[in-house]
């Protein structure tokens, strides 16, 4: 790839409208991958119903779209050279990008593993960059520094915060009684979770918005220096989550909510709260992370702040490696993505669309698969779960938890 | 060891984070759960007294976890950039590639 021989403007119009169309995809997968992240704990402990909780979620990723366009742009940036995004064979190296990362959501969906979209759409970045330009345009010390050091502590903060929270909690449970006290928190968890699926829309929708961005300025419609995000990008974002959100990740969901440990209403509030602190903070200070490795991280320290036994670690086992490989697995799919493009030529349209046809039947085989063993709102329904019920299902003596 | 983790850690902003996460995530939770107590010292009272003293208890719980609320809010509408660590002076900098 020669950056020197292709400045910006030349990338054509078929290939543009391509990648804000993958733009807006990605956007959705991330909705329904994510809604887990904030509504998962709601849902396992019967405090909202699901499909009242994820509309609650997508109208909320909605305004969290619009709260605030700091971070849209910064998606990769300092790890990837600008000029490789916004230089002539910019629009399918994004595109490429975003395919990437979108159908490594999808197979992490299938698999039911929450999985770290944003760590997916840097790995795609990189991916195709690295075979575009042969590694060259990569700056690992970055990498290492803004990525992939957030992503290993900060699970482990979320995590001892919400296990000192749950411990808290049941210390003072004793004094409440039980039904109090998971009534109370239940009430508690809508709020907690209210404010995950906020920041994330704050977070995630502006990282697209960057990205689609960065393919106008590659196409010459918008200036690199006087960068702004257009009303239309903001709002197809915005909508494409929030549409994402809604349509329910009941995979995920069941993962999160139910298969890391049995949530009960105390832990669901620990543990939404201790996340949504630690990705408000560390968004606020200027230190990126995934949403979806915090609340894993949240979850699990509110399973071990009530029981170490509680935990099933065979799924933690299954996220991490999920994890390990979330940005090389979408980096190979983003690289295979544009070397197969690059067979008929970095700027024509045939290599963009073929990547676009082979993602959407890939995507389409997935849908496929994933409808033999399917998840649906009503297998997760439990809001006929009483607090009496749920402690009962969580080894509480009946007598115990009426008092 | 140390210092090759300094030039990739930022610890100014880690123990803000680690501290806000306690009074946002752990603090809350303690917090909410006095909320709880307080109701229940004014439903389960047997005199006046006790039970405006459940309810301010109550309503002072209330309050700082609207508190917490806003501030997370206000934390989301007035982030600043995202910015690399800036490693310390004496920590073995690896060199950061610039681009041209």
């Amino acid at each position: 790839m020669d950056l020197e021989g292709c400045p910006p403007g030349m990338g054509s119009e078929l290939i543009l409208i391509l990648v804000v169309v993958a733009g807006f995809s990605f956007d959705f997968t991330n909705g329904f991958h994510d809604t887990a992240n904030a509504m998962a704990t709601s849902i396992a402990t019967g405090a909202l119903k699901p499909k009242v909780a994820v509309v609650l979620s997508a109208c909320l990723n909605f305004v969290g779209a619009f709260l605030s366009i700091s971070v849209a742009a910064t998606i990769a940036k300092g790890i990837v050279n600008p000029e490789v995004l916004t230089g002539g064979d910019g629009l399918v190296l994004v595109l490429a990008a975003l395919i990437g990362a979108m159908t490594w959501n999808l197979i992490t969906w299938y698999f039911t593993i929450p999985s770290s979209s944003s760590h997916a759409l840097i790995g795609g970045v990189i991916g195709a960059t690295i075979v575009a330009t042969a590694s060259s345009e990569v700056n690992w010390h970055n990498l290492v520094q803004t990525v992939i050091v957030p992503a290993v502590l900060s699970p482990f903060i979320a995590g001892g915060v919400a296990a000192l929270g749950t411990y808290c909690a049941y210390r003072l449970i004793r004094r409440l009684g039980q039904r109090e006290a998971r009534t109370g928190y239940r009430y508690g968890q809508i709020f907690s979770a209210s404010l995950v699926s906020l920041a994330h829309g704050t977070n995630d929708a502006q990282k697209t918005m960057g990205v689609i961005s960065l393919a106008l300025i590659a196409h010459g419609d918008i200036s690199a220096t006087s960068f702004s995000v257009p009303f239309w990008v903001k709002f197809g974002c915005a909508l494409s989550i929030a549409l994402g959100t809604a349509s329910g990740g009941w995979r995920i969901i069941n993962t999160m909510g139910n298969r890391i440990t049995n949530v009960e209403s105390p832990q669901g509030f620990a543990a939404e709260s201790s996340s949504a602190a630690v990705i408000l903070a560390s968004s606020y200070y200027g230190y990126p992370l995934s949403t979806t490795q915090v609340v894993s991280g949240g979850v699990l320290g509110a399973g071990l702040g009530k029981k170490v036994d509680s935990v099933h670690w065979n799924v933690i086992g299954q996220m991490l490696t999920a994890w390990i490989f979330t940005m090389p697995g979408a980096g190979l799919l983003g690289g295979a993505a544009w070397a197969i493009a690059d067979i008929f030529g970095a700027h024509a349209n045939a290599g963009a669309i073929v990547i676009c046809a082979l993602a959407a039947a890939g995507a389409f085989g997935l849908w496929t698969l994933a409808q033999r063993n399917k998840v649906t709102a009503n297998d997760l329904d439990r809001t006929n779960v009483s607090p009496v019920e749920e402690a009962e299902l969580a080894g509480v003596p009946s007598a115990v938890a009426a008092a | 060891m140390a210092i090759l983790a300094s030039s990739f850690i930022n610890w100014s902003a880690l123990w803000k984070i680690v501290l806000a996460a306690l009074i946002g995530g752990a603090g809350v939770v303690i917090v909410f759960g006095f909320l709880l107590y307080g109701v229940k010292i004014a439903n389960n009272a047997k005199s006046g007294a006790g039970e405006w003293g459940g309810y301010a208890l109550a309503g002072v719980c209330g309050l700082l976890c609207v508190g917490a609320v806003v501030a997370g809010i206000v934390a989301m509408t007035d982030k600043p950039k995202s910015k690399p660590a800036k490693p310390a002076k004496s920590s073995l900098v690896v060199p950061s590639r610039t681009w041209s």
